[in-house]
């Protein structure tokens, strides 16, 4: 095979280039207009089904274990627990963060799945499983109907 | 759109996203990429900048492919020679194109062609813009067999890339 040698690894040309990806919007559905509303409010919401009594976080359309539509939505007390959580020290890019965020899945009794959220107030070397928390949301004129309607989950007193 | 015909869900028009009448989630994915180009592309990348175009000739059957390849894709024998090709060619085909490289509409529309340079193998076409054709020449085929010569930018501006070449423009020779 016939290759041409490099001795100077500036001369390993690349192009830089950018797929131009158009900008999706999506809707997100009737459960999650239940959810989000609700997030509005300060609070959260599940997907009760009525047939089997199973809860979903986030709200479902349809339940999972008896396939019936799901069109209860109802509150659930805020206080849950950190089921598993990892922390964060760099960037999508690589760069280091001025400080290191610890992401958390947050479940709640009685119901199944959770809510992956940023954990705020706590002390990242004494983090363990099984922490309560609860949320700390933003001032009822900043919300907006999106998962960052609640700034992080903090440990209850 | 079939009247009759009843989906399940909640339909929505245009007006009801403007007015935020359900919620939506945007976002947009960034799709940046480094791409390696390897030594022939890197080579005629290189010789653009010098205002030249160079090619790569296959030893078994004689074809000189611009861009060059390190390997003819049509015998499978490593190319051995680069060998420089003119900035003068011949139009082989050409399209007329109402929107840009990422979708967007075109004021005035863009002739794209196929041009085969001087002194690559026939039908070694090289994609490039052509200016000074009218879009009724290329849908009246007139565009076709003519002779083109590319239009570079001051040497101080070319960086590398394909578009050091500006565009190709007609010269007015006649040619079979």
């Amino acid at each position: 095979m016939s290759v041409d040698k490099l001795n100077n690894i500036r001369e390993l040309k690349h192009w830089h280039g950018d797929l131009n990806v158009e900008k999706y919007v999506f809707t997100v559905g009737e459960a999650g207009e239940a959810f989000f509303n609700g997030l509005k409010e300060g609070k959260i919401i599940v997907s009760k089904c009525s047939k089997c009594g199973t809860m979903y976080l986030p709200p479902r359309g349809f339940c999972e274990k008896c396939f019936s539509e799901i069109k209860e939505f109802v509150e659930i007390p805020s206080k849950g627990y950190v089921h598993t959580y990892t922390i964060q020290r760099k960037d999508k890019n690589g760069k280091s963060l001025e400080k290191p965020i610890a992401w958390a899945l947050i479940k709640f009794p009685n119901v199944e799945g959770g809510l992956i959220h940023k954990l705020g107030e706590v002390n990242l070397e004494k983090l363990e499983i099984g922490l309560e928390v609860e949320p700390v949301f933003k001032p009822k004129e900043e919300r907006r109907g999106h998962m960052s309607d609640i700034l992080y989950f903090k440990p209850l007193k | 759109m079939n009247d009759d015909l009843k989906l399940p869900g909640t339909p929505l028009k245009k007006k009801d996203f403007k007015e935020g009448k359900v919620i939506t989630v945007e976002d947009k994915i960034d799709a940046e990429y480094d791409w390696s180009v390897g030594p022939a592309m890197a080579r005629f990348l290189e010789e653009l900048k010098k205002g030249k175009i160079i090619g790569r000739k296959c030893p078994k059957c004689g074809k000189v492919y611009v861009p060059p390849r390190m390997f003819c894709p049509e015998c499978f024998t490593p190319t051995t020679k680069w060998v420089y090709v003119k900035d003068t060619g011949t139009v082989n085909t050409a399209v007329v194109s109402y929107i840009s490289a990422d979708r967007g509409h075109l004021g005035e529309p863009v002739v794209i062609g196929v041009i085969h340079l001087d002194g690559a193998s026939p039908m070694m076409g090289f994609v490039h813009k052509i200016k000074g054709v009218s879009p009724e020449d290329v849908k009246n085929m007139k565009v076709f067999g003519l002779r083109v010569k590319a239009v570079w930018k001051p040497e101080n501006e070319r960086t590398g890339s394909i578009t050091d070449i500006m565009y190709f423009e007609p010269i007015g020779e006649e040619k079979e």
